[in-house]
């Protein structure tokens, strides 16, 4: 069973990365996963990844070497952390996890460890194997790329029999970890094709643009975070436009020309989140000319990690003495309960030590603010403002109505639309605190609201 | 004086037999001491029963409210009055007992500090008095329980100063985490029994004051804009015009004409108005101008500064104003203790700074101080010996470092809120958020938790 659902997977995707996989002459190979294999690989303690992990393999375009070295890397450490999402799963309520949505995203985890334990007998060190094992991380992307929104709509199916709290933990954890493997999985594939053996391979037809110079596999090392606001601003004003006849503005204050080392796909997630919110408040408060006023602040260069704050987040997070936990990084959303420092130190993967410098957007506009009772659950995972009705109509799917802003689909966030089930904000904050920033939102009722986004740059590479 | 107890040792015998304010000198170690013991170790406080403190210390604190405190001191009669005098009699005496006992719970090391000793006699003596003040029963029995309690006031007013520097000399016995709680309490605790007494005092004065009939509801017209301290009508837009116009002058003071000033630029809903207490809103507006114009001035100073912009928002149940610089923001190093009295990198610094103020605090006890504009409406706190004017008027470059938790907990105290948030590199933003207390919606379950008994 599981071998055939692997065949037939592999339809020409839309996700960019996988179009350049030629059709697999033969299935990619699977092997049971037994209940002892994922003990087994769960009992191993995570690897604290950290951010030189991933570019140490050198700067692109690699070598063959350096690519068998990359693909062996990630191979030693994807199984396990899908054994921990596996029985992660397992540990959630028997009611919960036979919803059929819920259940589909277990065998997704499954299937995906599947592909992964008949190359994890042997290492890497053909081009040919390398090409299969880059084969299965696409599958890999593809498989998982709708996990949120199925997730999402299981877990409100089953809202009856899992409480707010024990979601709110559970997704918390699984996101994060979430970001981290398809990190891995797709910087790997974007290594790959950046790499000589491919270029070789593909003889020049492959005009990717992956042969930008600052770009280390997903990491732009250049990015500057103007033109990807610049560029939501395009994509939701557009859906603005067409749905409620005004298109709002935005200015840009500050040091627009300002670059950090990041991710493009997550940077620009976080932003249409936010930009979504403001537009739509502006538009519903009936200020849409006032341009909303967008600050990018670039944060100073950081000196030395003083000993205080070391053991100031020694005391405060039990991390490992010299761990960088989101304690200590300046972040803005410090009081966000969910940056639990035990998940910190060892799902998430920490930016190098010498982070180069990060930097401050606030997003402010004058859209009438939060009202308090909503203020308490805007970090919930599916809050909506829809009575039970409504709730139902968007289970079902045939929410046709619901048009608009609710229907943008989102690049790493996964495939069709979220439609507006509530996860944009709590998940754009798990992209933000994945490296070490964060996202903080202050309401003033009656006025507008300001959001403060504060990225920490994913690290310098040499 | 108050012998009431077995005394152990004879060098105590001899010091307790000092009046109180003597006594309290005596005490404190930066003071040479009478006593024979070596004054270079840190003298105990003195040993005392503790029954009299149990039996005090076993009472509930009733809780306070803006609008109690509105409401009853509307239509004052004279029985009211005395009601009102007995009511404070008991609670403060009751107040500070738990806050001894705090105290006496603290580690040895810690009480024995010389600021925190000081401070512990302090309280102790105000215990003694207030305890011993009998039942009021006639207007001249309150007039003296007024002596009694102006007393009181003045004689406190060097405790923030002093508690600070314990806090940051006792780092080394007791954790960080737990000198801001204790501070916290203490401190709120000290609201609530300034706001009691000051109340008390101020409508005392308003009914002895020529215009006052007694009886009579409507002397207290709904325009009437002060009940005792609280003034009804507290504009935002002129608080604000006033706190900027003083941090201003203070800077341009200390820093000289040749530093240019950044102005401060109003927007919003300028004509809202709600109930509070003028000193606390000064004090906490004051703090934030002072933070951010020192900011910008000591960026790379430009000819024209970028203004702080201040908006003032109005809903139905809050107000809120917050002052945005561009003042380079907060450094990462001492970000995790912006709201901690127990300073990170910068404690000695902070120590040697505060080591100034209480002189200041100290040598008011004597001058008079500075007579506040008579045409300000709202400047009511220097009457009785205001503590926070005392530390607004400090010139800008004594960085004392309490200015942000102090200013949390006193917006805390009326159901409010402060919050910050740093762009760091480019400048900060503090969120003042102010309950319309006097509303319906005030519940009074809130007033039990934050009147920290």
């Amino acid at each position: 069973m599981l071998s055939l659902r692997a065949a037939a997977r592999n339809n020409g995707s839309p996700v960019s990365l996988t179009r350049h996989i030629r059709p697999v002459t033969r299935p990619i190979h699977t092997k049971t996963v037994t209940d002892a294999d994922i003990a087994r690989l769960a009992a191993k303690p995570l690897h604290p990844l950290t951010l030189a992990d991933l570019c140490k393999h050198g700067h692109p375009p690699l070598s063959e070497q350096a690519l068998f070295n990359s693909a062996n890397f990630t191979l030693a450490i994807l199984p396990s952390r899908l054994a921990h999402r596996i029985q992660s799963l397992r540990a959630l309520p028997y009611i919960v996890v036979a919803n059929p949505n819920v259940s589909k995203i277990h065998d997704n985890y499954v299937h995906s460890l599947s592909t992964l334990l008949p190359i994890a007998e042997r290492k890497i060190e053909s081009l040919k194997d390398e090409v299969e094992f880059t084969a299965v991380m696409a599958d890999l992307v593809q498989t998982h790329s709708n996990t949120i929104s199925i997730l999402a709509r299981g877990f409100l199916e089953a809202r009856k029999y899992i409480s707010k709290v024990e979601v709110t933990r559970f997704l918390d954890e699984h996101l994060r970890a979430r970001i981290g493997t398809r990190l891995i999985a797709e910087q790997h594939i974007a290594l790959h094709f950046s790499s000589k053996p491919h270029q070789k391979l593909s003889d020049g037809h492959d005009d990717d643009k992956m042969d930008h110079d600052s770009y280390i596999g997903v990491i732009d090392t250049e990015l500057k975070p103007a033109n990807i606001i610049r560029n939501c601003e395009q994509t939701v004003g557009e859906i603005c436009e067409l749905k409620y006849g005004v298109r709002p503005t935005i200015d840009i204050v500050g040091s627009p020309e300002t670059t950090i080392a990041h991710i493009p796909m997550h940077l620009e997630y976080i932003l249409t989140e936010l930009l979504k919110n403001s537009f739509r408040a502006v538009i519903e408060a009936g200020t849409e000319k006032e341009a909303i006023e967008i600050t990018i602040a670039p944060a100073p260069a950081s000196p030395e990690e003083t000993k205080e704050t070391k053991n100031k987040a020694g005391q405060m997070a039990h991390a490992e003495v010299g761990a960088i936990s989101n304690y200590d990084q300046g972040s803005v959303d410090y009081a966000s309960g969910s940056n639990k420092p035990d998940i910190s130190a060892s799902a998430n993967i920490r930016p190098l030590r010498e982070a180069t410098p990060g930097v401050t957007v606030r997003i402010r506009d004058r859209g009438g603010g939060i009202t308090p009772e909503n203020y308490e659950k805007l970090w919930e995972y599916g809050f909506t403002t829809f009575n039970e009705d409504e709730i139902n109509e968007k289970v079902s799917g045939s929410g046709g109505g619901g048009g608009g802003l609710d229907v943008m689909s989102g690049g790493p966030a996964g495939g069709s639309s979220l439609a507006g089930l509530g996860y944009g904000l709590p998940l754009g904050r798990a992209y933000a605190e994945y490296f070490g920033g964060g996202i903080a939102v202050q309401s003033l009722h009656g006025w507008g609201t300001d959001v403060y986004l504060s990225l920490r740059g994913v690290g310098k590479v040499d | 004086m108050l012998q009431t107890f077995q005394p152990r040792g004879l060098a105590l015998d001899t010091l307790l037999r000092l009046p109180a304010a003597l006594r309290v000198r005596a005490f404190a170690t930066a003071a040479p001491s009478p006593s024979p013991t070596s004054a270079q170790s840190p003298i105990p406080p003195p040993w005392r029963p503790s029954t009299v403190l149990d039996e005090w210390v076993g009472r509930e604190a009733r809780p306070i409210s803006l609008r109690q405190l509105t409401f009853f001191g509307r239509s004052l009669t004279e029985s009211r009055l005395l009601g009102s005098a007995n009511y404070v009699r008991l609670e403060l005496p009751t107040r500070i007992a738990h806050r001894l006992r705090n105290m006496q719970t603290l580690p040895y090391s810690a009480l024995t500090n010389q600021h925190i000793s000081h401070v512990y006699e302090l309280y102790y003596t105000a215990f003694e008095r207030l305890r011993k003040v009998p039942e009021v029963r006639t207007m001249n029995d309150n007039d003296k329980f007024c002596d009694v309690l102006k007393m009181c006031l003045k004689e406190h007013l060097s405790v923030i100063p002093r508690l600070a520097m314990g806090i940051l000399e006792i780092q080394d016995s007791v954790s960080g985490d737990e000198c801001d709680r204790f501070m916290t309490t203490l401190l709120r605790s000290r609201i609530s029994r300034r706001v009691i007494a000051e109340q008390h005092l101020a409508l005392t004065e308003t009914f002895h004051s020529p215009w006052h009939f007694d009886g009579k509801k409507s002397h207290m017209s709904p325009d009437d804009e002060f009940v005792g301290e609280i003034f009804l009508k507290c504009n935002a837009k002129e608080i604000i015009e006033q706190c900027a116009k003083t941090a201003s002058e203070l800077t341009a003071k200390a820093y000289g004409p040749d530093v240019a000033i950044p102005k401060i630029v109003l927007q919003g809903h300028l004509d809202t108005t709600f109930p509070y207490i003028p000193s606390h809103l000064e004090y906490i507006i004051g703090e934030l101008f002072r933070n951010s114009i020192q900011a910008v001035v000591e960026q790379e100073g430009s000819a024209k500064p970028p203004p702080i912009e201040v908006l003032v928002c109005e809903a139905a149940q809050h107000v809120i104003i917050r002052v945005s610089d561009q003042g380079g923001g907060i450094d990462r190093d001492i970000l995790p203790y912006l709201w901690s009295f127990a300073k990170g990198p910068r404690r000695k610094k902070r120590l040697q700074n505060l080591g100034q103020v209480p002189q200041l605090a100290a040598t008011m006890q004597e001058l008079q101080l500075p007579p506040s504009d008579p045409d300000v409406v709202g400047a009511t706190g220097e009457k009785f010996g205001s503590p926070l004017a005392t530390l607004s008027s400090r010139p800008p470059d004594l960085r004392i470092g309490i200015g942000l938790p102090m200013s949390r907990i006193y917006a805390e105290y009326w159901a409010g809120s402060l919050e910050l948030h740093s762009l760091e590199g480019y400048g900060c933003d503090a969120f003042l958020q102010i309950s319309r207390l006097g509303n319906r919606n005030e519940v009074l379950s809130t007033r039990a938790t934050m009147d920290a008994v």
